[in-house]
């Protein structure tokens, strides 16, 4: 099974022989609000493309404690999302999630007081904590409207080449 | 001298709330709510094709899309003059059937149950329970690592907290159980809705694909198990606790409000919607002992923004109303508008739901003394989860029988093209109470698009005529003996589920480390 954005309903991947490492690129954010959709949109280009066996692409839209179903199965965790790094409109930032874990004031998604970092931490607790890596876009406009910006859009080939390359190092 | 407190923002919840609390004799004497964040997405549906609503107002809340789906469906319904067969209202029943079980789960464990225990007794834990022993080790150990959010942080345990340790470590394994079948119970809906989350399934004139036997078979054994959960867990914790330590919450009553409760009503047991799961009804200044329902008219609706940060009005009905922003406004406090029954503030939800239905659970308790308030939101929430997974039963029967019938259908497709003009409005009770979608369509396009959501029914400002919002008059006379961990104030808005999420996801660190992991 691979690029396919279901990640349950349909999709079993019992019945392999050798069974790979399940990877799970979780794409997340807004589609209402300009670049902070911009892992939604990443996650909707990568189910166009044909995935390793394994691989499965979630788009996660702005859920946070409701997407631990999603991240307790899997091994691997890719997370896209726009993060507020104060770089320039569309850097592009990479971290495993415990290289920043332990930073003074944690981690806090703006809005949703428990956010996808929380939960990925929580996850723990009930299972295992998947490997998880970031993939951060600094975005330029957070306006409501549903297309990306000039500067977030042109980043998109290179976010994906980016996950191409995170999907080959865990292979 | 009153003492101001503000809370900001309130955490555990879905979404940026502030409370502000004059406190005056260890009693809240004046409360302000305050949504911080603008939303106005409807503004974006005008010009668009009716049918994309249901999937663009699913994105109007990053926690609760299936419930917007869904009232945005019943709205195109009425405009496009669709009939949804009995099948399709069948499978939207079972989608919402999963929510509920999963949503209210995890308001009762993880976001509302740290409010009443003091979760450090853990260490406390002397017995031999080998689970147990267990969760004090993660617990203890979290502690260790400093990583203990989002248990913490939290204000220092008052008078109320549970602090047996036998009890809270007991709770705490349970909040764990519950985050486990939280986990497999979102695996439901997806079931029916294709993916999770933003099920795809729900559009005007019933749901998009065909049940087959194995999906049936499947959500059923799922169901089976939540039951068990349910009723051997869940049910018996809030009883526990509601009936045990927090009964003297209970029959003081904190968090009564205006008394005043609106139920759309929703999900139909037969075809003809004869009987419903939650019925239909207002109460307005509720005498517990002789229960008045009157029936809703949804006429009566406006909104008034006096106190709003959006461009004065008189208060208008939602076909009418408007998102014109002024952020200038001298008296306006919040961005959420204030919505009125006939010009009272309503309480929404689950209390709300179960007060109208003269649920013989809930009034049962009330006659032990029970005040409508906090503790009786967590009660009714639990009564009608349990409400939820009987008639998910009941439905999957009744879809079994539909599927075997020769020309069984799921869609009016007859009525799947927009009309040229028409308007229509679709109600649903979310998980978090009454919500309502209207749609003006002109030109086979969206002329004009407004939700009214839970929250905002219950977190409203004050209205033109000064009278508070149920969050708001709910907070008065609230005890805080100690204004640096006022407790019950945090009770009583959890008690409500809040969610003003609707909704934004982005990462926001507090400190500028995240630059070194710049790469281009």
């Amino acid at each position: 099974m691979s690029g396919t954005s279901t990640p349950n309903a349909t999709n079993s991947k019992g019945g392999d022989k050798v069974s790979p490492l399940k990877i799970v690129i979780l794409g997340v954010g807004n589609l209402l609000l300009s670049d902070e959709g911009v892992g939604v949109h990443v996650a909707n280009e990568l189910v166009k493309l044909e995935l390793p066996p394994g691989v499965t692409v979630v788009e996660g839209g702005t859920d946070g404690f409701r997407l631990i179903n999603v991240i307790t199965e899997a091994d691997r965790l890719i997370v896209v999302d726009a993060v507020k790094g104060s770089g320039a409109p569309g850097s592009i930032y990479r971290f495993d999630i415990n290289e920043v874990q332990n930073c003074p004031s944690g981690f806090k998604t703006s809005v949703h007081q428990i956010g996808i970092l929380e939960v990925i931490n929580l996850s723990g607790l009930i299972g295992k904590t998947p490997q998880t890596t970031v993939i951060g876009i600094e975005p330029e406009s957070l306006e409501m409207g549903m297309e990306l910006s000039p500067e977030v859009k042109a980043k998109i080939p290179r976010i994906i080449e980016l996950i191409w390359d995170e999907l080959k190092s865990s292979a | 001298m009153a003492k101001k407190i503000t809370i900001h923002p309130v955490t555990r919840i879905e979404g940026h709330l502030t409370i502000e609390v004059e406190v005056d004799n260890g009693k809240v004497v004046d409360a302000w709510s305050s949504g911080t964040m603008a939303r106005g997405f409807e503004a974006m549906l005008t010009g668009k094709d009716p049918r994309d609503a249901p999937y663009v107002t699913s994105r109007f809340c990053g926690v609760c899309y299936s419930v917007h789906q869904l009232a945005s469906a019943r709205a195109l319904d009425a405009a496009f003059g669709a009939k949804v067969p009995w099948g399709g209202n069948l499978i939207r029943n079972l989608v919402m059937g999963a929510e509920y079980i999963y949503d209210h789960v995890l308001h009762f464990y993880q976001l509302s149950a740290l409010d009443y225990i003091d979760i450090m007794a853990v260490a406390e834990y002397k017995g031999k329970d080998k689970d147990l022993l267990a969760v004090k080790d993660k617990i203890v150990n979290l502690v260790k690592e400093k990583d203990t959010y989002p248990l913490t942080p939290r204000y220092k345990p008052d008078d109320f907290s549970v602090k047996d340790p036998d009890i809270v470590t007991s709770a705490v394994s349970h909040y764990i159980k519950a985050l486990k079948m939280h986990a497999k119970a979102r695996n439901m809906g997806a079931i029916w809705g294709g993916r999770t989350p933003h099920y795809q399934n729900i559009v005007v004139g019933g749901v998009t694909s065909y049940p087959d036997i194995n999906q049936w078979a499947r959500f059923r054994t799922m169901l089976d198990e939540q039951k068990k959960f349910v009723e051997e867990v869940y049910i018996p914790d809030v009883l526990a606790f509601g009936t045990g330590p927090l009964w003297p919450l209970a029959t003081m009553g904190v968090g009564g409000g205006h008394y005043n409760y609106l139920s759309y009503g929703d999900f139909p047991k037969d075809p003809a919607w004869k009987d419903t799961v939650f019925p239909a009804g207002t109460i307005v200044g509720l005498n517990p002992a002789n229960i008045k329902v009157e029936p809703v008219n949804t006429e009566k609706i406006t909104e008034s923004v006096k106190y709003a940060w959006y461009k004065e009005n008189k208060p208008v009905h939602p076909y009418d109303g408007e998102q014109v922003f002024n952020l200038d406004k001298k008296e306006a406090y919040t961005f959420v508008k204030a919505p009125r029954y006939d010009g009272k503030p309503m309480e929404v939800g689950p209390l709300a739901r179960m007060l109208v239905a003269k649920n013989p659970t809930l009034i049962d308790l009330v006659k032990k003394g029970a005040k409508p308030g906090a503790v009786a939101r967590h009660a009714s929430r639990a009564i009608e989860t349990k409400l939820m997974v009987d008639a998910c039963y009941n439905w999957l029967d009744q879809l079994l029988a539909e599927m075997t019938k020769p020309g069984f259908k799921i869609h009016d497709t007859e009525h799947w093209n927009p009309p040229e003009s028409g308007m229509g409005a679709g109600f649903h009770e979310a998980p978090r109470g009454a919500l309502g979608h209207w749609i003006k369509i002109k030109n086979k396009k969206i002329a004009n698009y407004q939700a009214v959501v839970p929250s905002t029914w219950n977190a409203s400002p004050r209205c033109e005529k000064g009278v508070r919002g149920q969050y708001e008059e709910s907070l008065i006379g609230a005890p805080v003996p100690d204004p640096e961990n006022p407790n019950n104030v945090v009770r009583i808005i959890r008690s409500f589920d809040p969610c003003l999420a609707c909704a934004i996801h982005i990462i926001d660190p507090k400190t500028n480390e995240i630059r070194k992991f710049l790469i281009e």
